[in-house]
């Protein structure tokens, strides 16, 4: 399959989220500023530049249905924008982290959003009415190494972390007054915030890219040693499926359905895996038929090619499929990082 | 070419390619900052096992890796004295304008003689594969740059050694 458009916006985008109508796109074109571009008929205009913070933005989520973009940056903040009128406005929310933050997701309700942080810990921020204020809980010393990436549960009570310590983890993150404990199934009611429901030890390198599938059935991440591990029934009996690939480790992945995964990494070229009716996970082909060594020539191009090409499939497969555009804005994002 | 430079040229190409799959990583250690990991190795877990590639005792190449950073380092080939002295001072030349060459280290590892060191930001900058071809060639080219050194100096010295011997015929 060809790329279905081109566009390029910067020399090299480190993370970038697709607006909930997939009409817009924030990025980060290697700086400490966010660009937000519409499509219009026929090209893409640069609509607003959010420049708040003052290092490097290492992640960007767009809330799907209420609007709102969180932003996080290596100079340890986060933002949330929220749209007034015309512009965006930001509310500065104090991570109380020490080191870089380097990922973001908000959780599926959207009252909460996770950041993965250099200083070994996860901020789980939530918003509190009354002092009109986000607040930050952190998850410490659960981490041996940063946080590469972070995903949450549908149930938005689970969240997977990914480590370069290698180890994918699982948290609770219930928050007295923003949780309730009826939102959650019969098992989970006495888990307590940041206790550690599950830890998996399966790659011996730094581990990317943590996604559950729409379900929450399965639990995919991907390894540094060219490995992506899927895990079912993560909270109850945890199996396990490895898969080692021939070509350059992955960096993110992201589930089209329950059977459905693309992989994007430093191979530069879009992976398809799928599982088969007993459950087995087989990698089927490469999305972008381009040889490696032509594709590599443009990784910020082909990557927003990709971006382009999953918002206009989003579309077409929204029948079929119940999946957030959350995780598909994940997946170009670390594409783009790594792109190069 | 030589077959076996070949040979020893291609491993380190594959090397490279599997390893120079570099990103943005800041610092663990220090607040704010964001350094090669492979330099300060502060963060054992965010260091890859170094690859040692030899060709023989005299001519080896070390690539170590981190998250955000790879380090090439080359010894060259240094048959007799001569030869010894023109790859230092030849080498010495090249680091002194590291700038110039963006992904050259201004002092080599020890006990090799030039050190590469290739961060995330030049990943993003220029092209993968145009790296590993610069460093690929520039390997291949040391040596023939040095031989030919060493052929003009002996030039030179035949051609002082005749002029001057002449007064005495």
């Amino acid at each position: 399959m060809a790329a279905a458009a081109i566009h390029q916006f910067a020399e090299c985008i480190t993370c970038h989220a697709w607006s909930p109508d997939h009409s817009m796109i924030a990025f980060c074109p290697n700086n400490n500023e966010v660009h937000i571009y519409k499509f219009f008929t026929d090209k893409w205009e640069k609509l607003h530049v959010l420049s708040k913070h003052d290092q490097i933005v290492s992640g960007i989520d767009w809330s799907r249905s209420s609007n709102k973009i969180v932003t996080v940056s290596h100079d340890r903040n986060s933002y949330v924008w929220t749209q007034e009128g015309h512009d965006w406005v930001p509310t500065l929310v104090i991570l109380k982290l020490n080191r870089a933050a380097l990922c973001v997701q908000w959780s599926p309700k959207e009252n909460k959003f996770a950041v993965g942080s250099g200083a070994k810990s996860v901020c789980i921020c939530y918003y509190e009415q009354e002092n009109n204020w986000w607040i930050s809980k952190v998850v410490r010393k659960k981490h041996e190494s940063s946080v590469t990436s972070v995903a949450w549960h549908p149930n938005n009570i689970l969240l997977a972390t990914t480590s370069t310590d290698g180890k994918c983890r699982v948290f609770s993150t219930f928050i007295k007054g923003v949780d309730t404990r009826g939102s959650h199934t019969s098992t989970s009611t006495d888990w307590k915030f940041g206790e550690q429901i599950a830890q998996l030890d399966l790659s011996s390198m730094w581990a990317f890219g943590v996604r559950w599938s729409p379900s929450g059935k399965t639990l995919a991440y991907a390894g540094h040693n060219s490995m992506i591990y899927f895990i079912d029934d993560v909270e109850t009996s945890p199996a396990a499926q490895n898969l080692a690939l021939r070509d350059l480790p992955l960096r993110d992945i992201l589930f089209l359905s329950e059977r459905t995964v693309i992989g994007v990494g430093f191979d530069c070229n879009p992976m398809i895996f799928s599982a088969d009716e007993t459950g087995l996970w087989s990698f089927v082909r490469y999305l972008d038929e381009r040889k490696v060594t032509t594709s590599t020539s443009r990784a910020s191009q082909l990557s927003e090619a990709l971006g382009k090409l999953y918002g206009q499939s989003k579309q077409a497969a929204s029948s079929d499929t119940v999946e957030p555009s959350k995780p598909r804005g994940g997946a170009h994002e670390n594409c783009i990082t790594i792109g190069w | 070419m030589a077959n076996t430079l070949r040979l020893y040229l291609t491993c380190i190409r594959n090397t490279l390619e599997a390893a120079m799959c570099l990103q943005n990583f800041p610092c663990q250690e220090v607040e704010r900052h964001n350094k090669p990991e492979v330099e300060l190795k502060t963060s054992p877990e965010l260091l890859l096992n170094p690859v040692l590639i030899c060709r023989n005792e005299a001519e080896k190449c070390l690539i170590e890796t981190s998250i955000n950073s790879i380090r090439i380092s080359m010894k060259v080939k240094q048959a007799d004295e001569l030869e010894n002295i023109l790859a230092k001072k030849f080498l010495r030349f090249l680091s002194m304008r590291a700038e110039a060459f963006q992904v050259l280290r201004r002092k080599p590892v020890q006990g090799y003689d030039i050190s590469f060191l290739i961060t995330n930001y030049h990943c993003e900058d220029m092209h993968k594969h145009k790296l590993i071809d610069f460093i690929v060639q520039f390997m291949e080219d040391i040596d023939k740059e040095i031989s030919e050194l060493k052929l003009s100096v002996n030039t030179r010295g035949r051609l002082v050694a005749t002029e001057f011997l002449k007064q005495f015929i």
